[in-house]
């Protein structure tokens, strides 16, 4: 990853990765569950379709396998800001709409944007050990959304909930596959390096 | 042939008549007496109707046609009598029609035209409502006035059982106009022409479903439609859990009609239109109750500062956040209100106003209201009969001698107003609670001070105190935590 890995930067970026795939792992659980206490809650279908959520990079990616270590970790950093500002926003409209009525949903939700502010701040420290460090935040968080109803806003929650839940499962990839020694920072995992 | 005279306004008369379709004519001279008086009064016109005053009891008209060169072709001679004459009042016009989406209510706004008019006539308007692409009759209604001599502008409401967004509705209206004293025959005026309030399924990107996010009670009959783009295919509409059967309201817009609306989650009922190629469009309907009135008002201060209002809210409205019920406490003496902070979900709400300088006596009304109603309750207080003050605190015991101990304690508030009634609690191991009543000037913030007589030497003492009013006794504060002294040996 960093031009000339020392051993302690090689040995502080396994113990980084390793720890974000435990809190990628556990994130992803949490964010099932409330998957399904939040479909509940909101009355909605399970099964419903549910277009892309504005603002969030898709966890879906092409090539995955050709991305540096780099590329991943800015993704992977992009999109946990934006799922950081969107889960916020969430909390706030849950208060506005059900002021104390649905505290559970409301402590779960809180729960999980603590996980992925923290995730957002591991994705930092990895970034550190880059050169560059990791981007600053303005502009950043995703465009508010214009004047959505209320059924659109629950929609859009299910499709931040989904999409995040697809998110920890590419970040767990994603971080093992940089725990993996490699040659250089920005060049791409070696044939044998691939999943 | 059959000439026919109409008033639009006990006036004046408009005559018509029609002539036979043989061969081309010019003009036509015209001759009427007023009142069967000579001379007659003649004209030439082009048109087949003339505009001449109404008879006072009969008039003869007579009618000559002419030939395009002006020759005389045909005469014809017509008795009108002031009964032949019929009355049709002027075709109305609407002035205004209003919609109001967030109510689905119209309002219609028509001149009455009462100038044309002597004062007092009763007069009979006929309001239509019409609804859907083929212009369905919704309603008829009869609404009456009094015509006054002048031209008023009458105002009516119409609340539309299915959101105005759903399809266009249209409002067209007619009257009647009963003058007693009129001889002849008399009849509705024309309908008015329609005016229209245009539905979101006429407007290019107007798809949704509607209402959009609205608040109705329990047991509400409520439409809810969905509003789509040309071509695209509902293919079912759901309220909740249940498929619904779908109402056609045009090319673009069908409704579900859900009866007896049961009280909703705390997030609302979803209503779900879903589409062609799975798309989705849909709205939140909450379902709750009218505040119920407050039960067990109860107001006291505690430290002549602030006077606490409690009181329990009744029936859940099943109504959260920013839709939740909502208490204000006014005070009419003083004429000030406030807002009181609420916890929806709390069993019991309480509710702080100020206690003001030099006013005694509160009236309170505690105004309750969410999106459904609103409701009241009110309680008179004389604030020194509702005094209940604060726990005793700092209570400390200071022993003189053997068998006698000097009690003192503090009490946050201002009682300079009113005498204090304390009871002292004097326990010790073996011998049985007594009680030890004092009567104390109230003060401001102050420390209060008894003396306790007649103790055992060299016994150890468990003291508590606890205040209340003393002239108006309402409620006895709570007890202080307990100070334990030993009295000195004899």
């Amino acid at each position: 990853m960093a031009a000339s890995d020392s051993p302690s930067a090689a040995l502080r970026r396994r113990d980084l990765c390793s720890r974000g795939i435990r809190l990628a792992g556990k994130m992803r659980s949490d964010v099932v569950d409330l998957l399904d206490t939040y479909v509940e809650r909101q009355g909605l279908d399970a099964s419903a379709s549910v277009v892309a959520v504005e603002g969030v990079p898709a966890a879906a990616v092409e090539r995955w396998d050709e991305q540096t270590g780099t590329q991943r970790l800015l993704e992977n950093l992009a999109a946990y800001r934006a799922f950081r500002a969107l889960l916020a926003q969430m909390l706030e409209e849950q208060r506005e709409q059900l002021g104390e009525a649905d505290a559970a949903l409301g402590r779960a939700l809180a729960a999980v944007l603590l996980q992925v502010s923290a995730f957002a701040y591991h994705l930092e420290e990895l970034l550190r050990l880059e050169s560059h460090g990791p981007p600053s935040e303005e502009g950043a968080s995703p465009p508010p959304p214009s004047h959505l109803s209320l059924f659109e806003k629950k929609l859009r929650g299910l499709g931040v909930l989904r999409e995040l839940a697809q998110w920890a499962v590419r970040s767990a990839r994603d971080l093992r596959q940089i725990a993996k020694p490699s040659l250089g920072s920005s060049s791409a995992p070696s044939l044998a390096e691939s999943p | 042939q059959n000439l026919k005279c109409i008033t639009h306004n006990l006036h004046k008369m408009i005559c018509t008549w029609d002539v036979s379709s043989k061969g081309r004519h010019g003009q036509t001279d015209f001759c009427y007496t007023t009142n069967d008086l000579p001379p007659p009064v003649c004209f030439k016109t082009k048109e087949k109707r003339v505009e001449i005053l109404v008879p006072e009891s009969s008039t003869t008209v007579t009618v000559t046609t002419n030939s395009v060169s002006g020759t005389a072709i045909a005469t014809k001679e017509f008795e009108i009598h002031k009964k032949d004459v019929s009355f049709v009042p002027l075709t109305p016009r609407i002035f205004s029609l209003t919609p109001d989406f967030a109510t689905s209510t119209l309002n219609l706004k028509w001149s009455d035209n009462g100038s044309v008019f002597p004062y007092g006539l009763d007069a009979i308007w006929q309001i239509q409502i019409l609804r859907k692409e083929a212009m369905e009759k919704v309603t008829q209604v009869n609404y009456y006035s009094k015509l006054t001599h002048e031209d008023i502008i009458l105002s009516w409401n119409w609340t539309s059982d299915m959101p105005l967004e759903c399809t266009s509705h249209y409002v067209k209206l007619r009257c009647y106009i009963n003058v007693t004293q009129f001889a002849g025959p008399k009849d509705w005026s024309d309908w008015s022409p329609v005016e229209e309030i245009p539905g979101k399924d006429s407007e290019p990107n107007g798809s949704g479903v509607f209402p959009q996010d609205t608040v109705v009670a329990v047991g509400s009959d409520v439409t809810i439609c969905c509003v789509h783009e040309e071509g695209q295919q509902i293919q079912r509409m759901t309220y909740g859990p249940e498929i619904y059967p779908m109402i056609h309201l045009s090319r673009r817009s069908s409704a579900i009609r859900v009866l007896n609306a049961s009280a909703s989650d705390s997030s609302g009922t979803n209503a779900v239109c879903i589409l062609s190629e799975d798309e989705m469009e849909g709205t939140v309907l909450f379902v709750g109750y009218a505040p119920d009135i407050p039960q067990n008002l109860s107001c006291e201060t505690s430290n002549f500062l602030i006077v606490k209002c409690t009181w329990k809210p009744g029936r859940p409205s099943g109504l959260y956040g920013k839709r939740r019920t909502k208490y204000s406490l006014f005070e009419r003496v003083s004429g000030k209100n406030v807002s009181c902070e609420d916890n929806e979900m709390s069993r019991e709400h309480v509710c702080g106003f100020p206690v003001l300088a030099d006013q005694k006596t509160y009236d309170f009304i505690l105004g309750v209201s969410n999106p459904i109603g609103q409701t009241e309750s009110s309680l008179l207080v004389d604030l020194i009969e509702r005094v209940r003050p604060k726990t005793p605190e700092k209570v400390t015991v200071l022993g003189n001698s053997s068998t006698s101990v000097r009690l003192h304690w503090f009490i946050n508030g201002s009682f300079a107003e009113i005498r204090l009634l304390c009871q002292i609690e004097i326990s010790s191991g073996h011998s049985e609670r007594k009680l030890h009543n004092v009567s104390v000037p109230g003060g401001k913030f102050s420390t209060y001070t008894a003396q306790l007589n007649t103790l055992h030497p060299y016994t150890k003492y468990q003291f508590r105190v606890r205040c209340s009013a003393a002239d108006h006794f309402w409620k006895w504060s709570g007890w202080s935590r307990i100070e334990e002294h030993t009295t000195l040996e004899a």
